[in-house]
């Protein structure tokens, strides 16, 4: 039943054709355009759909659109009257508190709503107020501090502690590092600065664009029918029902696609556009739509009949390597993935003769990256045979490249734009089934296709975390120094490859770049299961084995003696050293980190001496900054359809490549990068890169990062590679612009072009810095005589990175990070129940670029790793079905979950990186998971050594301690031997 | 579970469209009829936080929704010594009601603790009850306050106390025609307290996974006269622990506690789910019994009442 309905939206009526079921969201977002409001969960469970009804924030999601005749509706479209931002969105963007965007605007909504009610909530109040709305990418701070700003007497506390970090982090710490490098960062205007970030305005009225919030001329709808069982032979696939419903368009199973299998590492493609004999997890793809509409599509679906032949299924990776288990993939035998083996000095002969011995069993949990934004695309045909494809993807490249394998077309054919994306966290960093199907259902209707996941269906395509199963041997010498250590792991991978090989290799790889490891042996086998896929996490592959290392490293502490903190410091990686298996470690300071947290955190008045159920622990992470190696061999090829390349030890092409373009007036450049902005803000920091590599102010600069027609190849978001990587670009193409420009300077200040200077928009020469000639007038010379004032840049890592051993690209990096942290908790004693109180933590980024941004992704990291120690878990029943596929079943810490956070940057300078810059975003994940367990160790006196730490897990353990009569807990699995 | 044939796994998918005949009546009678046509085809919508949620993951098929919004005067607190709580009340209502004071000072403490502001903005105390989710928070503090219901339909009004509505997970006593249109909360006695002890996951917006609700009232000597214990969570409705809540009658609140927990425990019939096991639930329980019970009798000492 359709009725014409009057609903007031931000103080006009509007008349709109309402279907009696229809959400108040989908009238927004579909019918009236204001897509401003997000569709994170469509559960009541997110908040990204809060809008005010007659000033109350409620979820659009669960409100019938009818129902609301007469009541006034604020969307966040309603808030800035006349193009002025409300206070509370200036101080959302003066605090740092957008990421991604996609919860910003119904945090805005419910902050508004809050302070109309309450002019001077307390921190208590906001957290109160913000609870139903969950983000992840801030970690809560910056919001909280957001809303802080606007009570009036703007608790002054928080936002002085982020002060003082940036003068620490930017002019302080610049003029230190310019004396320490012998380098001059003090003159800069636009890196160090804590630059607002340049989409910002945008995201917090609800303008932003997200793929989900476009509507192509002519564009229909997809869905995709998933496997309803773990295991099994597709005997029949009948679509005639489907077919012959009024509004379908086109239906598709495995005979309709192209018959390539695609993945992720080229010598595992194991997946299928379309499943077109077995299905290997539920979730599993089996067919696609296309349809009028939405709910035809998805009604569609119900229609398609598939006869399944069961098959026994194996969801245990310790049971699937057995003989005899079922075979996921006839591939893989005992359905081992990948093996690695590495073995670097004597492990065995370093045990014998060690002061101490300690050998653990860990077990991991499956953690999903859960942006707030489901992924989505529309993909459309050009008439003479191009694709487009607007994805929310975080590596547009590898999208782009993996298309033209699946559908045998030449890159250039391919164009793929990448709108906003509301976060990725890796998820987002393969190429999905969503882009490959509604390649194809356009292609058969000759109309855009659109496809959404919805919540459920991110989480049965998964490639979340794998589950490691790790048992850990380290052996020290009396003073605590590490003589030896050994690590075993099963990861446990799902069905497909995905990432997993790469995830396999960093498990291992990652482990000796923090301390000095003399002798080293990792085994992992990657096992096949039938679950979905796993993939690449934030941290990929470490954060568990850095979990596992970080406890055993506390406890072989505890057994000596020796406090955490200085066992740390005997260990510590130094700067300019080669690891054990091959890994150039440039600018470290690992140890600046130890002693940052063990002064603010107060460890040595809190360390044994707090009263029992409260808890301090310190552990410690790093990170690569951007892969050495790209993810396929070879050049970028124009066909694929050539056999595998020969490995080389270098980059075949450049990894980032940037073009400026600057405006014929000169008054506004241009920035031409493929860098994938997916919220950890590499717009605005490359921006304030170009503009520091010219001399000019970074407003002047526009990014142009979102379209392959436009913005040449940068590899995309993943393994923290932007910030080094694309910044050198970005920089080697703003010092061409400005190398153009000297013999006109030069001429306008009579000086020699080598010694013209360009600082903030004006030139000088290095000898008379009072003679200046304004920039903008250089350029307008520029493109006077010679047209398009154009510069590029690219950037290769370093050739030769790594040892010569299997698998040793995989870790390779032109600079690495360090941190540091310590976590406080306080335990209830009778429930098991941790509150995570508190994070002091320091890191090692290299330069920040931009110190805000800096302390956003550390906030971020720490509450997302907080979560996934003690509540984050993607659970499956007996028959592999998926029981917490939603937001209210896979718990993520809300803002009254998240802890206080301090975090500092220690002065650091990377030759390698730009400016000195190195990585932030994955780093800080690294030693949160440590820092929770050892803190709850301290709280309670149990380990838990199986994530998550969950209450129950504690209380078992302690009363098990209570009663040592009893054997301790029985962890659910302990680790069987790989195979070797 | 899932559906095999249709392929979608467990149809929790929760983006899928609802497809309903809306109906909205302006008054009671009104809705009754539209009851009385659609019959079990038919759900009522209050605030439709749980309702939208079951109709978009197929839990629940209805074809009519019958919604209440246009109803308006079933959403008032009223204390005149008893409490009279509109069906249609909001949780946020209840949440930061003046007129809940005293003992009913817990009601206000259990809204706090659901779900998120958005839904408690929505959600309403009848909602909350009638969909007799075992793990609905306002049914076991109102049980203990000895709440009772008022059903009404056009053949008239009963009357229920809200511990003998529920059946069994999503049933109740209420027959097809029938709606809930008030909640009353009779005056408590001197020397009442009653306290809710809530445990669950998250901080934020999270359900109960075990809950245990508390009332007592003391003689002037001290010894309980009466007592009620409501869990929640931890059987397939609210239920109450009458064995434990005998066994303190007339008894001093530290006489009486250690028996009154274990026998709160024995009550439980928790089940294993993702959230906890059954084992750990049932520990729960116990110590929710405690927290609840010394709350509760903590308030009765101080209780002056009038
Ligand atoms: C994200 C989220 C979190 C939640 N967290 C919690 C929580 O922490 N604790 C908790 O207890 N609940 C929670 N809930 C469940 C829900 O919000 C509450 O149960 C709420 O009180 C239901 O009220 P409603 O008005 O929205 O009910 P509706 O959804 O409108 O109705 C629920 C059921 O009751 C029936 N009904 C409603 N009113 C009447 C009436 N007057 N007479 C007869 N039948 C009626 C309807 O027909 C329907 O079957 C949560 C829900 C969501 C979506
Ligand atoms: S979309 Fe409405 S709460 Fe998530
Ligand atoms: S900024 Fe909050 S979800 Fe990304």
């Amino acid at each position: 039943m359709t009725e014409l309905r009057t609903l007031i939206i931000n103080g006009e009526s509007h008349a709109v054709a309402i279907q009696s079921g229809e959400t108040l969201l989908d009238v927004l977002r579909d019918k009236l355009r204001l897509t401003g409001t997000k569709k994170g969960c469509d559960g009541g469970d997110c908040g990204a759909c809060t809008v005010l009804i007659d000033g109350t924030p409620m979820n659009a999601c669960l409100q019938l659109a009818s129902t609301l005749e007469g009541r006034r509706i604020t969307t966040i479209e309603g808030l800035a009257a006349g193009g002025q931002l409300t206070p509370l969105q200036r101080a959302f963007i003066d605090q740092g508190a957008v990421q991604c965007g996609f919860c910003t605007s119904g945090m805005i909504l419910s902050s508004t709503a809050l302070l109309e009610a309450n002019g001077q909530p307390s921190a208590e109040e906001i957290k109160h107020a913000l609870s139903g709305n969950l983000c992840r990418c801030t970690g809560y701070a910056a919001i909280l501090r957001a809303v802080e700003q606007c009570t009036g007497k703007c608790d002054d506390c928080h936002r002085d502690k982020h002060d003082a970090h940036s003068d620490a982090t930017t002019n302080g710490h610049l003029r230190a590092q310019a004396r320490a490098n012998g380098r001059d960062l003090s003159s800069c205007t636009n890196v160090g600065q804590p630059v607002a970030r340049i989409d910002a305005a945008d995201k917090v009225t609800g303008r932003a664009t997200y793929t989900a919030d476009i509507a192509l001329p002519n564009m229909v709808y997809g869905s995709i029918l998933m496997s309803p069982i773990a295991h099994g032979l597709i005997k029949r696939i009948d679509t005639s029902r489907a077919r012959s419903l009024p509004g379908v368009l086109a239906v598709i199973t495995g005979a309709d696609v192209p018959q390539n299998t695609y993945g992720v590492s080229p010598a595992r493609y194991d997946e299928e556009v379309l499943a077109r004999a077995k299905v290997r997890h539920v979730g599993d793809p089996v067919a696609a739509v296309a349809a009028v509409d939405e709910a035809t599509a998805q009604k569609a679906l119900t229609l398609i009949d598939v006869e399944y032949e069961e098959l026994p299924a194996v969801f245990d990776a310790l049971e699937a390597v057995k003989p005899g288990a079922p075979l996921v993939h006839d591939r893989y035998e005992r359905n081992i993935n990948t093996h690695v083996a590495h073995n670097f000095g004597d492990v065995e002969a370093a045990f014998a003769t060690s002061h101490h011995v300690r050998e653990e069993v860990f077990t991991g949990n499956f953690v999903y990256q859960c942006p707030m934004e489901p992924q989505a695309a529309i993909a459309y045909w050009e008439h003479d045979g191009r694709l487009v494809l607007y994805s929310s993807t975080q590596a547009p490249h590898y999208v782009q490249y993996m298309l033209a394998h699946v559908f045998h077309m030449p890159l250039g054919q391919i164009r793929v734009i990448r709108p906003c994306v509301g976060g990725g966290f890796g998820v987002k960093a393969a190429t999905n089934p969503l882009e490959v199907c509604s390649a194809v259902l356009s292609r058969m209707t000759g109309r855009p296709v659109k496809i959404v996941f919805s919540r459920s269906d991110t989480f049965h395509y998964y490639r979340g975390r794998h589950k490691q199963h790790m048992r850990f041997k380290l052996g020290v010498d009396a003073e605590g120094r590490i003589t030896a250590f050994k690590s075993e792991i099963h990861l446990d991978g799902g069905a497909y490859s995905s990432f997993g090989v790469a995830t396999a290799y960093y498990a291992g790889s990652m482990i000796p770049t923090l301390y000095k490891i003399p002798n080293y042996r990792y085994d992992g086998l990657r096992v096949m299961t039938n679950k979905p896929a796993c993939g690449a996490m934030r941290g990929h592959g470490v954060p568990q084995p850095r979990f596992a290392f970080e406890c055993l490293l506390n406890m072989v502490a505890e057994d000596l003696n020796i406090d955490p903190i200085e066992i740390r410091r005997r260990n510590a990686m130094t700067p300019n050293t080669t690891t054990v298996n091959g890994l150039e470690i440039g600018s470290c300071e690992f140890l600046a980190t130890i002693d940052g947290v063990e002064r603010d955190s107060h460890w040595n008045a809190k360390y044994g001496k707090l009263p029992r159920g409260r808890g301090i622990g310190v552990a410690s992470g790093g990170f690569v900054s951007g892969a050495g190696y790209c993810i396929y061999r070879g050049q970028v090829q124009a066909q694929h359809e050539k056999g595998p390349e020969k490995f080389q030890k270098k980059s075949i092409f450049p990894h980032a490549n940037a073009v400026i373009r600057v405006s014929e007036d000169g008054m506004a450049a241009f920035l031409m990068i493929g860098a994938a902005e997916i919220g950890q803000g590499s717009d605005t920091i490359l921006v304030q890169i170009a503009a520091e590599a010219m001399g000019i102010p970074h407003t002047r600069m526009r990014m142009r990062s979102e379209d392959s027609d436009i913005s040449p190849l940068d590899l995309g978001s993943y393994s923290s590679r932007v910030t080094l990587m694309a910044g050198n670009a970005v920089a080697a193409a703003g010092e061409s612009v400005l190398d153009r420009l000297r013999p006109f300077a030069a001429d306008l200040l009579g000086c020699a072009p080598d010694e013209v200077r360009a600082r903030d928009g004006m030139m000088y020469s290095a000898n008379d810095t009072t003679n200046t000639v304004d920039w903008a007038e250089v350029a307008r010379q520029f493109f006077n005589e010679h047209g398009p004032l154009v510069g590029t840049g690219c950037y290769k890592p370093p050739d030769g990175l790594g040892g010569d051993y299997k698998g040793a690209t995989v870790g390779t990096s032109p600079a690495y990070s360090f941190g540091t942290c310590c976590c406080e908790v306080s335990v209830d004693l009778e429930t098991g129940k941790v509150h995570v109180d508190r994070f002091t933590d320091y890191h090692d980024c290299g330069t920040a670029i931009n110190p805000q941004q800096v302390h956003g992704q550390v906030e971020g990291a720490i509450v997302m790793g907080a979560g996934e120690a003690i509540m984050e878990d993607v659970q499956f029943d007996a028959t592999g079905h998926l029981l917490n596929p939603n937001l209210h079943g896979y718990l993520i810490m809300t803002i009254k979950d998240a802890p206080e956070i301090f975090s500092g940057i220690v002065d650091s300078y990377e030759p390698r990186g730009p400016y000195g810059a190195k990585e932030i975003g994955e780093g800080a994940t690294l030693p949160v998971m440590g820092a929770v367990a050892h803190a709850i160790k301290n709280a309670t006196g149990v380990w838990i050594k199986d994530l998550p730490i969950t209450p129950e897990k504690i209380l078992a353990a302690l009363k098990a301690r209570e009663a040592p009569q009893q054997s301790p807990p029985a962890y659910k699995e302990a680790v069987g031997r790989p195979a070797s | 579970m899932a559906n095999r044939r249709h392929g979608v796994p467990d149809r929790k998918s929760e983006n899928d469209m609802i497809t309903c005949e809306l109906h909205e009546p302006a008054d009671l009678q009104e809705a009754a009829q539209y009851l009385r046509q659609y019959l079990d085809d038919s759900r009522l919508l209050a605030g439709g936080t749980d309702l939208l949620v079951d109709l978009k993951t197929a839990r629940v098929e209805a074809r009519h929704v019958i919604s209440l919004h246009r109803i308006t005067n079933l959403r008032t607190i009223e204390n005149r010594g008893d409490l009279r709580i509109g069906a249609l009340t909001t949780v946020a209502q209840l949440e930061n009601s003046p007129r809940l004071t005293g003992a009913f000072t817990v009601l206000r403490e259990a809204a706090r603790q659901m779900a998120s502001p958005q839904i408690r903005n929505s959600a309403t105390v009848g909602g909350n009850i009638a969909s007799a989710v075992p793990c609905a928070d306002l049914p076991p503090v109102l049980g203990v306050l000895n709440a009772s219901l008022t059903l009404w339909s056009p053949k008239g009004e009963r009357q229920i106390p809200l511990t003998e509505f529920f059946s069994g997970p999503r049933a109740t006593a209420r027959r097809e025609e029938e709606i809930l249109t008030t909640i009353v909360v009779p005056q408590p006695p001197p020397r009442f307290g009653a306290a809710y002890a809530r445990f669950s996951l998250r901080d934020g917006n999270s359900i109960a996974v075990a809950s245990v609700a508390a009332s007592l009232a003391l003689d002037g000597h001290g010894a309980i006269s009466a007592c009620r214990l409501m869990l929640g969570a931890v059987a397939p409705i609210p239920k109450r622990a009458v064995q434990a809540e005998q066994s303190l009658a007339g008894l001093t609140l530290v006489h009486g506690i250690n028996d009154a927990i274990a026998l709160a425990t024995q009550a439980a019939e928790p089940i294993t789910d993702l959230r906890a096991s059954a084992d750990y639930r049932r520990a729960l329980v116990g110590i929710l019994t405690r927290r609840a019970l010394t709350t509760a009798h903590q308030r009765a000492r101080e209780a002056t009442n009038d």
